[in-house]
């Protein structure tokens, strides 16, 4: 029995050995061992990425809020016009012109940024029709379909914010 | 097969030790095959704990005592699903369960994140391999469960309070709760190591902290079952150490899950969030201390051993070294807003995680407290349920009452208008049942009365939230009632499962206060014949019968229950005599009335079998203490709809990252 029980146990070792090694035995020689990691403007990036979903993610609630009666009138007239101008700022920022001009551009950002980055959707006023397309933002381009906040998803709101 | 498992052990350490140096080593100098060699040591490692656990599984099984554990834990007459339960029963078949766990879940954290979040994954990796290092250690080295011995014919048995259905589960379930946290615990670790200052760890994690949450939930709601009927004293939750020390990081990871979102909508409480995630998990720590060092005196405290001063220890460099990274890394948590105003969704968030927090320090202090005596005083002080009777009241109906008002007050700020529409209806719930109730007598507990009133309006403002919000998709999007209450819930199953699990902590609420300030208890000493009454049952006792169960001898008194003249049949309470563990425990007998959700609950406290037969029976009356267990199916169905994946959120954060153009390969 012992010896079965070394046996087992050495063959569990190697087994072990073997899935610890396999990286380097699938690429003994491998051309580029770098672990990549976000440089300085993938982090700023990522900020801008959060803030922009956070900021969207903002308006619908507040935009459903309303629809409920949970915030009143004047509350969503005094917090609209705020988080429009960030969501805005979010969205403008994060147009590949504007980073490549705030951020040196970093190796493992080489390759130009996919596709335009979304263009802001004009903003509707919350009881009228559509408003005018703020002036701020030159892209004409159509938008990404605007994603759910986190959880927060309202695909009929986010309608409204086009 | 005892060779194989310590072999299995001391491989499992190896690959720890790997995963923490290598991972470490691999993380700092970002080498990308080493990263990855250092995760699948990871993945290994539950292979080998997995190994380690199939044969002290495999030895409980075959009744193998030449395993010390086997011995000491089981028996021959030992049901075989309580000799399955045994693996847990002791001190190092729960850590070896810890391990298991521990690096099940790693592999498993490893497997999802290797293609979203490699880069915060290579730093997490060395974090989980340092816990891992610390359980395989001591099953290595301190607490084998591998000792062997010279078979003794039978073992000793399992401690009878364990032989019940629910030990199958409730330790488990604990388990899977404290080392779910070291997930989360490991992410934040990560980040902090990696310089990160996003969101992406909260992204990895957010669904582990809620299952571990909801284990650990749904474990001490089984354990307070267990406690009910098995313990036999006629409560169910006795504010022991142990049960303290499951609680305790509940508490903590319910104020992370509230305070997260804010962070996630205001991008504040960065450092705060990070403090949670790191006091939970060394709460979980702490927990298992308690419940295998046998420092304090508890019920739970199965065995009193060495492995104290290493916990100790553990927990003192998980705190420093938190704290230390935390303190170096503060200029990146620093939030770039603040709050807008006091009357606010964030605020009641701020509130209410400052009196979550209050709370479980205030416990930790009485589970402290005594401990610390003893070691500087040498005096040994129990600290009693009033104590926390009073911190529960001072600090529970606080947040009783910030659970109905969070939901009706937007994010940001709220006007006086707004507030004024929103509570208007809850309020008026609750000014209503608390007359009512107070009409009917319900004034006799204070504290009751306000409980009571409190879990009406919670119950009216999440009633009110939904039939509002379902109004306003209705209008959004047409369709019939019920498919816009879908779409209300299946959009937003975050806040909307949240507010189901804020129902069944309101049904928890109206449990505890029924069955602890309106309960009723009787003592009295029957002859077989005799009767008691107690409010509106009258309790005849029959007979005596002792009679031969599997493994004890079972004694048996029989009463017939009557309510208001009608017949309810017969209950029977009485006592286990089980030889091979040589202990007496309590059986108890409950009848429950299924519509008004009240228990009758017979305890035989001192049987005399060779006298007259005389038992002193102890007999309760708790009013709506079915409510505490119905409260946990419901809390078990609003965290399964939190956490249900959203494919829509899946594809968000995917094209999140994909913008970013994450590094391509790892």
């Amino acid at each position: 029995m012992t010896a079965f029980a070394v046996g087992l146990a050495a063959l569990l070792a190697v087994a072990c050995v073997i899935a610890v090694a396999l990286p380097f035995l699938r690429e003994p020689e491998a051309t580029d061992d770098r672990l990549a990691e976000p440089d300085e403007l993938d982090r700023r990036r990522l900020e801008l990425a959060e803030e922009r979903d956070r900021v969207l993610a903002d308006l619908k609630e507040l935009e459903f809020d309303h629809r409920t009666g949970k915030v009143s009138d004047e509350d969503y007239r005094a917090l609209v016009g705020p988080l429009r101008a960030r969501a805005a700022s979010a969205l403008r920022a994060l147009e590949p012109r504007a980073q490549a001009s705030n951020l040196p551009r970093s190796a493992a950002m080489s390759e130009p940024f996919p596709a335009p980055a979304p263009a802001p959707e004009p903003f509707p006023q919350p009881d009228e029709g559509d408003p005018p397309q703020p002036p701020t933002i030159p892209d004409p381009e159509p938008p990404p379909e605007p994603f759910p906040p986190p959880d927060e998803g309202e695909p009929g709101v986010s309608r409204n914010i086009r | 097969m005892p060779e194989l498992g310590r072999a299995a052990l001391v491989v499992c350490l190896g690959l720890a030790l790997y995963a923490l140096f290598a991972g470490g080593f691999a993380a700092f100098t970002r080498r990308r095959r080493l990263a990855v060699s250092a995760q699948n040591a990871l993945i290994a490692a539950f292979g080998a704990a997995a190994v380690a656990s199939g044969v002290l599984l495999s030895a409980l099984l075959r009744n193998d005592f030449s395993f010390q554990y086997v011995a000491d834990h089981t028996s021959i007459e030992l049901p075989t699903a309580y000799t399955i339960s045994a693996f847990w029963g002791g001190q190092e078949g729960s850590l070896l369960l810890w391990l298991l766990v521990l690096t099940g879940f790693s592999a498993t954290a490893v497997a999802l994140n290797r293609r979203v979040g490699r880069d915060l994954l290579a730093w997490a990796v060395p974090v989980l391999g340092l816990v891992a290092v610390f359980f395989s250690f001591m099953l290595v080295a301190v607490s084998s469960p591998f000792a062997t011995q010279a078979a003794p014919p039978d073992g000793a048995g399992l401690n009878p309070s364990l032989q019940n259905p629910y030990m199958m589960v409730h330790p488990p379930l604990l388990y899977l709760g404290f080392v779910g946290l070291t997930v989360p615990f490991a992410f934040a670790m990560g980040a902090l190591l990696a310089r990160r200052s996003d969101e992406a760890w909260i992204v990895s994690t957010r669904r582990w902290t809620l299952a571990a949450w909801t284990f650990l939930g749904v474990g001490q709601l089984l354990g307070a079952h267990w406690a009910y009927v098995e313990v036999g004293w006629g409560g169910y939750y006795a504010w022991d150490p142990v049960e303290n020390a499951a609680l305790m990081p509940w508490l903590a990871a319910t104020a992370f899950l509230h305070s997260v979102m804010i962070q996630e909508k205001r991008g504040m409480l960065k450092v705060w969030n990070v403090l949670l995630v790191v006091g939970a998990f060394a709460l979980a720590l702490f927990g298992t201390f308690l419940t295998r060092s046998g420092i304090v005196s508890s019920i739970h405290s199965f065995t009193e051993s060495s492995i104290g001063a290493w916990f100790l220890g553990f927990i003192v460099l998980v705190l420093a070294g938190s704290l230390f990274l935390v303190l170096t890394r503060l200029p990146l948590l620093r939030a770039k807003t603040r709050l807008e105003s006091l009357v606010s969704r964030e605020a009641t968030f701020l509130y209410n995680n400052l009196l979550l927090v209050a709370l479980c320090l205030t416990i930790l202090w009485g589970v402290v407290f005594p401990i610390l005596s003893e070691a500087v005083r040498g005096e040994q002080i129990t600290v009693g349920a009033p104590y926390y009777n009073f911190f529960l009241k001072a600090f529970g109906l606080p947040l009783l009452l910030l659970m109905g008002i969070g939901p009706l007050i937007a994010w940001r700020r709220a006007s006086l208008r707004s507030l004024g529409r929103s509570f208007i209806w809850p309020a008026g719930a609750a000014l209503v049942a608390g007359a009512t109730l107070l009409a009917f007598g319900a004034g006799s507990s204070p504290a009751g009365l306000i409980a009571y009133t409190f879990a009406a309006f919670v119950l009216g403002s999440i009633v009110y939230e939904f039939v509002r919000g379902t109004r306003a998709r209705r209008a959004l999007g047409g369709g019939s009632w019920l498919s816009a209450f879908n779409g209300l819930v299946a959009r937003n199953r975050r806040r909307y499962g949240g507010y189901v699990v804020h129902a069944s902590i309101v049904l928890l609420a109206i449990g505890v206060t029924g069955s602890s300030a309106y309960d009723t208890v009787r003592q009295q000493k029957l002859r077989p014949g005799e009767t008691m009454a107690v409010r509106d049952y009258r309790l005849t006792y029959r007979d005596l019968e002792v009679r031969q169960g599997t493994n004890a001898e079972e004694l048996r008194a029989h009463l017939d229950v009557e309510r208001d003249g009608k017949s309810l049949g017969s209950i029977q309470a009485g006592k286990n005599d089980y030889r091979a563990e040589d202990q007496v425990s309590n059986e108890v007998g409950i009848r429950s009335d299924k519509l008004t959700l009240e228990d009758l609950f017979v305890i035989a406290e001192q049987v005399e079998p060779t006298s007259d037969q005389a038992i002193h029976f102890r007999v309760l009356v708790k009013p709506l203490v079915n409510l505490i267990w119905i409260a946990g199916l419901v809390f078990l169905a609003g965290a399964l709809v939190a956490m249900w994946p959203s494919l829509a959120e899946q594809r968000r954060l995917a094209e999140r990252y994909r913008e970013l153009r994450a590094p391509a390969r790892a």
